[in-house]
C-alpha cells in the first residue's frame, strides 16, 4: 500500500512573494490572477475608466512587484496592492488631466432586475461615483476598502500607515458626505 | 463591520459593493497575468524609471544651488577687505613731490598697511628708493613742514 500523497496546499501569497523574488515568474502570475479581479473594482470605484482599468492593473502589478522589496507584510498584499492602485491611478489622472466623465452606459447599471430597477440602481452607482471623486483621496480609499473591498479598520490602516481610529474616522466622513451627496 | 452606525446604511454599502464589478468582470485575468510577466521580463525596472524621473528635478535644484553659491564666493572675493585707510588719488602714480606733506604721511601710511596691496598699490611703485636724491630732499622738507 503506497502512502497517501499529501495534498498539494495552496501557496500563500508570503510564499508566492517569496517564489516571486527569487525570480519566479509563474509565482508572479499567480498573484496576478489572484488578486486583479478585486484591484480591477478597486481602480474602477475610485475613478478608473473602463478602458484604461486593464493598464492601470497592469501598471500597479509591475510597481507592486518591482517594489516587493519595501512590503514587509503590515498588511495583506491585495491591500497593499490597493494602496499603490491608488498611487497609479493618481499619477494617470495627473498625466492625462482629461475630465473625469462617468460613462452612463451599461458599465453602472445593474444587468437583472426590472428595467425600473436597473435605472434607479445605474443613478445611484453614477451618483456614488461622482461622490467619490469629490472626496479627499484617503477619505476616498478608505471608504472603497471598507464598504466595497470589506476590510477591516486595522488593515486598512496598516495599509494606509494611519491608526485604525483614523481610519473609522476618515470612514465616517466619507460615509457622511456620500449620503449628502446622493440625497 | 455591524458596528459602525453608518453602515445601518445598507443601500449605500450594496452600491459601493457594485462599483466596478463590469470592469473586473470585463478583464481577462490570464492575459493581463502574461502580459505582466512579459513587461517584468524586458522593461527597465520600475526604480530606475521613478529615479529617471525624480533626477532632472533634483539636478536643476542641485545646479541653481551651486550657480547661487559659487556666485557669492566669486563676489567676496572679488569684493575683498576694504582697507582703513583711505588712499589719495594721486598715490597710484602720480608724482610725489606734487604731494603734501599730510598727504605723503597718509601714503606711507597704507604702504604698511597689510591690505594696501589689494587696491593696487604695490610698495615697488612709490618705494622710496626709487625716488632721486632732488625728491628726497624735497619729501623731508615737506615733511618738516
Amino acid at each position: 500500500m503506497t502512502p497517501a500523497e499529501p495534498v498539494a496546499a495552496v501557496p500563500t501569497d508570503a510564499a508566492l512573494i517569496a517564489a516571486w523574488r527569487g525570480g519566479d515568474e509563474p509565482a508572479a502570475a499567480e498573484l496576478v490572477r489572484r488578486h486583479a479581479r478585486a484591484l480591477a473594482r478597486f481602480l474602477a470605484g475610485a475613478g478608473a475608466l473602463e478602458a484604461d482599468v486593464d493598464d492601470l492593473v497592469q501598471e500597479t502589478f509591475i510597481r507592486a512587484f518591482r517594489a516587493v522589496g519595501r512590503f514587509r507584510g503590515q498588511c495583506q498584499f491585495r491591500t497593499w496592492l490597493m494602496t499603490i492602485g491608488g498611487n497609479v491611478l493618481k499619477d494617470a489622472h495627473r498625466r492625462s488631466r482629461r475630465a473625469r466623465v462617468v460613462p452612463l452606459g451599461d458599465d453602472l447599471r445593474a444587468t437583472d432586475g426590472d428595467p425600473h430597477e436597473r435605472a434607479v440602481a445605474g443613478e445611484a452607482e453614477r451618483r456614488l461615483v461622482a461622490g467619490l471623486e469629490q472626496l479627499p483621496r484617503m477619505q476616498r480609499e478608505v471608504f472603497l476598502l471598507r464598504a466595497q473591498q470589506g476590510f477591516e479598520y486595522e488593515e486598512i490602516a496598516a495599509a494606509l500607515g494611519t491608526t485604525p481610529g483614523a481610519a473609522r474616522v476618515h470612514y465616517h466622513h466619507a460615509v457622511r458626505r456620500l449620503k449628502e451627496h446622493m440625497k | 463591520m455591524n458596528d459602525d452606525v453608518t453602515l445601518h446604511d445598507d443601500k449605500l454599502q450594496e452600491v459601493a459593493r457594485r462599483l466596478g464589478a463590469r470592469a473586473a468582470e470585463r478583464l481577462d485575468v490570464e492575459r493581463t497575468a502574461e502580459a505582466v510577466v512579459a513587461r517584468l521580463r524586458t522593461e527597465p525596472r520600475a526604480e530606475v524609471r521613478v529615479l529617471g524621473w525624480i533626477q532632472p528635478a533634483w539636478l536643476r535644484i542641485a545646479a541653481v544651488l551651486l550657480l547661487l553659491v559659487g556666485a557669492g564666493v566669486v563676489a567676496l572675493n572679488v569684493r575683498g577687505p576694504q582697507p582703513t585707510t583711505p588712499l589719495p588719488p594721486a598715490s597710484a602714480g602720480g608724482e610725489l613731490s606734487e604731494l603734501s606733506g599730510d598727504e605723503l604721511r597718509i601714503v606711507l601710511a597704507a604702504l604698511e598697511e597689510p591690505g594696501a596691496e589689494r587696491q593696487g598699490v604695490s610698495p615697488q611703485d612709490v618705494s622710496l628708493e626709487d625716488l632721486s636724491a632732488l625728491e628726497l630732499r624735497a619729501l623731508l622738507e615737506s615733511l618738516e613742514g
